[in-house]
């Protein structure tokens, strides 16, 4: 095998390497899947040998192939879970088949295909950064396999067709630098076109997206004690953009995402009960453009983009109060505690939210009017309880103490529980008590959800309305990427109780932040890495008809500002007039090398490649009147030489023949020429 | 209609593009998957399909800015043999010149083409350096006799993936002159000429001591005169008398108007008399309808009788043949009716 063709093979092995990983990291194939072929491609290794030894002719390639067509077309109707996963199973077969039979290099260009229509099935179910290095890999080596294959066929002897020899094997450095410039160019390319093919709206999210398992806490019946298993979870919950033009971000105080809230306790775990629910349809003609309600105008509007990473909740989350919710469905659920939910899968992985905070902490005393919770029986299911020991109910009226309303009492029942009771993980139980008595009179620990659903329980004793809400911890900003790392340890839950002229109000009891505050922030460099994972999210995976606007918006406003800049700048009548004969002489001397480099092409080439030797004797025969007219050759100036001058010809001759040798013969002078050589010349300069 | 026509042409002259570019059939499929995969990336909005797209997009861009850069700075020199014989397979040559400074040019292919366009046979070039120029040959099919325009080459690439065949237009279509087939002459015709030879008192092929000179380079060893040789130390050699009786006037009997056949046959055969007698040192005179060349020998007369020959077109009108020069035997050659 030539190095060539050995560098092809190994191309197209690491192209097929390529696009099975790129499967892999979609998840489309699993290590079973991932062994079954990495076998059949070590074993596609000793493939012609093999075959040599059992003497296997095209027949029985033929009949493999058909019997593999049989089994493809059982594999894509009864056997592969969906069309796509009956697709892939016949690309990696393929692909193993052809490696098996690599022999020409037509092969390899085939190998390249098969990989990239396997990245194009990798790409309905790849999310990550990791399809990005899979994609620079395969441009790489697809280049490189291209131009080699290329190469390869064309120098194949064929009828009618003459090969010349002294092809670029020897510059094998060269093609490589050219593949790799070629491979640069294209990668430059392909994001232009990636940025500037329009958009028809929102993009969409990889519609065989894997969803993780069920999130623990975040569906309609959470255990008390869930939130525990996935507190101690380091994995990426969601990233949370806020745009540019919000001022620190991170100083934002009680920035939460809401998630479920919950309104039904029987003693053991909270859950959804039967709230109203709403089906809303996209307004207008935007991309699933939903208006949830108008603003108030008192608290701080905040845009919000939520990447999430494929969790099992079908939960929206997002800051309080929401006002509008851009995503790419066609409808989104709301009940009437504002919890949102999307039933499709993808399209929850990513939207965009318009809030209005809160007005910050409320004042005592509240003032306002509203209905009263304890005769509208719209409030009766947020009161209820289940039978629980009196010494609960007794606590919170000893807390509340007199206090004047039902806000301070809240206030008071929560700056207890977050004072006395200590925050921790550890959240085995001791008792057969239920557990918030346990909680509150035995244990006095615990975490968010026990502080949470003590707190709304005794307010529920006080006949405060209350509801327990799960959500996320603002998480960790990161100044890179504008953008709230939110972390599944992040999970959190909280209060809401109705107040009167206030509306529902946000409590925490949780001590958590004490808690957390010797945990050891995120290094810059892991900062940044994940900035990079965030822009992939933001500019590649989720580049939409929207981010096409802005960025024309933004180009247009840059060139505006530019033009004023121009406009600014001193017309040519006020440049100082000692400047004149110095911009003249650049623009001169400019001319001058443009003219020079123009001039010089084939001519100074040739002269470039003319030895010294012969240079050094036309010019001493330059200086006796005798030089080579510009359509004589060589030998026909050395006759001209030899009639007009012939104690010059013979060592003229002589030289000129060293020159055609040397020059055109491509063979080096001897040591015996070069002495030859200088003894004609001193011969030509002497007489 | 004619003229609007005409001018059409040359407005298509003027402005047709320096080199057509066709996809090759992976060509082709790589098109149909860009336009397939921006489809399916158009109706489910899933950018990965747009970046896959992007990067087929690219690659083809690519592949049109190297092959143009292969393409450019390359220049075609004609090496054409001296003279064509019809019908004969001749060896037709170029220099091709990478004239760039810096960028090298690979994988360049010289098709040759036929009268109707198509290619006949391809020389492949795989790599010039910059500043380079290479010798480029191929046999090509002989043409018929007269005042004929090669068919050309065209210089191609498929560089770099091998999916776009980038083609320039054809060059070196030289207009070139074809001297009818010349080979051995017919017995019969040489049994006219006949081997009476007397002494024609100048140099020639014949039998007879014309005079000895020194020895040149290309003369026929068989030639040398040792004993003067020896003599005078130098090598010396007999030249020979020519014999009169091969002088010879090619009468051409005939127009060949109906007979294109015969026409062709009977050019052929008068040539290559013309040759072999010529190549014996004789003289010789051609006439026929619109022909008449007086007696003479060389290698320049040769060419003036081929020329005539090669340029014999038959008219409805033509002047008779010539008067014989006296004392020249004739040999008449019929062209048909």
């Amino acid at each position: 095998m030539t190095p060539a063709g050995f560098a092809l093979r190994v191309a197209a092995y690491l192209l097929a390497a390529d696009g099975i990983a790129a499967l892999a990291l979609a998840g489309i194939v699993g290590p079973v899947g991932l062994g079954l072929v990495g076998a059949g491609m070590l074993a596609s290794l000793g493939s012609p040998r093999l075959a040599e030894r059992l003497g296997a002719g095209p027949r029985l390639a033929s009949a493999l192939v058909g019997v593999a067509a049989v089994a493809a077309v059982v594999d894509l109707v009864y056997l592969a879970d969906t069309v796509l996963d009956g697709l892939v199973h016949l690309l990696l077969f393929l692909v193993v088949a052809r490696l098996c039979t690599l022999r020409s290099p037509g092969d390899a260009r085939v190998v390249a295909f098969l990989a990239f229509f396997m990245l194009v099935a990798a790409s309905s179910a790849s999310f990550g950064v990791s399809f990005l290095a899979v994609f620079v890999g395969y441009l790489l080596l697809a280049t490189w396999l291209l131009l080699l294959q290329h190469l390869l066929v064309e120098a194949e002897p064929a009828p009618r067709r003459v090969v010349l020899a002294g092809g670029p094997a020897g510059s094998a450095r060269g093609l490589l630098v050219l593949a790799a410039a070629a491979a640069a160019t294209t990668l430059a390319i392909t994001a232009v076109l990636f940025f500037v093919i329009p958009r028809v709206g929102l993009a969409a999210l990889p519609f065989r997206g894997k969803m993780g398992p069920l999130v623990t806490g975040f569906s309609e019946r959470v255990e008390l004690g869930s939130y525990g298993q996935i507190q101690t979870d380091e994995s990426v919950a969601m990233r949370v953009h806020i745009p540019e033009g919000v001022a620190d971000p991170d100083r934002i105080p009680d920035l939460r995402w809401r998630g479920l809230a919950y309104d039904e306790f029987d003693g053991q775990a909270w859950r959804v009960g039967q709230p109203e629910r709403m089906t809303l349809r996209r307004a207008g003609v935007g991309p699933g453009d939903f208006r949830l309600a108008p603003p108030r105008g008192r608290g701080r509007a905040l845009f919000q983009e939520f990447f999430l990473e494929p969790i099992g909740t079908d939960v929206l989350f997002a800051a309080a109060r929401v006002l509008r919710i851009t995503l790419r469905s066609e409808e989104l659920t709301v009940d009437d505690m504002g919890s949102l939910s999307v039933g499709s899968a993808s399209a929850r992985l990513s939207y965009v939210v318009e809030s209005e905070l809160g007005e910050g902490p409320l004042t005592f005393p509240v003032r306002g009017r509203g209905p009263d919770p304890r005769t509208d029986p719209a409030f009766a299911r947020y009161l209820e309880l289940p039978r629980l020991p009196a010494r609960i109910a007794a606590l919170a009226r000893e807390v509340a103490g007199d206090a004047p309303d039902a806000f301070q009492a809240a206030v008071r029942l929560s700056d207890h529980l977050s004072r006395e009771y200590r925050y921790t993980l550890a959240l085995e139980r001791r008792t057969g008590l239920d557990p918030v008595d346990e909680f509150l009179f035995v244990r006095r620990s615990g975490n968010c959800e026990y502080f949470a659903a003590a707190l709304a329980v005794m307010l529920r004793t006080l006949g405060i309305p209350s509801r327990v809400v799960g959500g996320f911890q603002r998480g960790d900003w990161n100044p890179y990427g504008r953008y709230f790392t939110v972390r599944m340890k992040d999970a959190h839950s909280w209060v809401e109780a109705y107040i009167a002229g206030a509306g529902w109000v946000t409590l925490d009891p949780s001590p958590r932040a004490d808690a957390e505050a010797d945990s050891a922030a995120p290094s810059a460099a892991k900062l940044y890495l994940d900035a990079l994972r965030m822009r992939w999210y933001r500019y590649v995976i989720n580049w939409s008809l929207r981010d096409q606007v802005e960025a024309a918006a933004t180009i247009r406003r840059q060139a505006g500002s530019w033009r004023v800049t121009l406009a600014s700048l001193p017309s040519w009548r006020d440049v100082p007039a000692w400047l004149a004969p110095g911009a003249a002489l650049v623009l001169v001397a400019g001319a001058a090398w443009l003219w020079g480099a123009r001039r010089a092409g084939p001519r100074a080439t040739a002269v470039r490649r003319m030895p010294r030797f012969y240079a050094r004797a036309l010019r001493v025969l330059a200086r006796r009147g005798l030089s080579p007219a510009p359509d004589e050759t060589a030998r026909e100036f050395a006759r001209r030489v030899a009639a007009s001058s012939p104690s010059r010809g013979a060592p003229f001759a002589m030289l000129t023949e060293t020159y055609e040798r040397t020059r055109f013969g491509a063979r080096d002078l001897t040591p015996a020429d070069q002495a030859s050589v200088e003894a004609h010349l001193s011969t030509l300069s002497q007489k | 209609m004619g003229r609007t026509a005409e001018a059409l042409r040359a407005v298509w002259r003027l402005f047709r593009p320096r080199r057509t570019i066709w996809p090759t059939r992976d060509g082709w499929w790589s098109l149909f998957a860009a336009v397939g995969l921006g489809v399916a990336a158009v109706n489910t909005g899933n950018n990965l399909l747009y970046l896959l797209s992007s990067m087929l997009l690219g690659l083809i861009v690519v592949s049109g800015v190297l092959s143009e850069a292969v393409m450019r700075g390359l220049r075609l020199a004609p090496v054409l043999p001296d003279e064509l014989y019809a019908g004969r397979p001749m060896l037709v040559g170029a220099v091709l010149a990478n004239q760039k400074r810096r960028v090298p040019s690979a994988s360049i292919a010289l098709e040759a083409l036929r009268p109707g366009g198509a290619v006949d046979r391809a020389v492949y070039v795989p790599w010039l350096p910059a500043g380079a120029e290479r010798v480029v040959t191929w046999e090509a099919a002989g043409l018929p006799r007269g005042r004929r325009r090669l068919p050309g080459v065209r210089v191609t690439t498929r560089f770099p993936f091998g999916v776009f065949l980038k083609a320039g237009r054809p060059l070196l279509q030289e207009e070139v002159l074809v001297f009818p087939a010349v080979g051995p002459p017919p017995p019969a015709l040489l049994r006219q000429v006949g081997s009476g030879a007397v002494p024609a008192r100048r140099r020639g092929r014949g039998a007879d001591l014309h005079n000895l000179r020194e020895y040149r380079a290309g003369d026929d060893p068989r030639l040398i005169h040792w004993r003067s040789s020896a003599k005078s130390g130098a090598l010396t050699v007999r030249e020979l008398e020519a014999e009169t009786s091969l002088d010879m006037r090619i009468a051409l009997e005939g127009t060949g108007a109906r007979d294109p056949v015969r026409l062709e046959a009977g050019l052929s055969e008068a040539a290559s008399l013309a040759v072999h007698l010529l190549a014996l040192g004789a003289q010789v005179e051609l006439s026929g309808p619109g022909i008449a060349v007086p007696l003479g020998r060389g290698r320049a007369h040769q060419v003036r009788l081929l020329t005539e020959l090669a340029l014999y077109a038959p008219a409805v009108s033509r002047s008779a043949a010539a008067p014989a020069s006296a004392g020249v035997r004739e040999v008449r050659i019929g062209l048909g009716r």
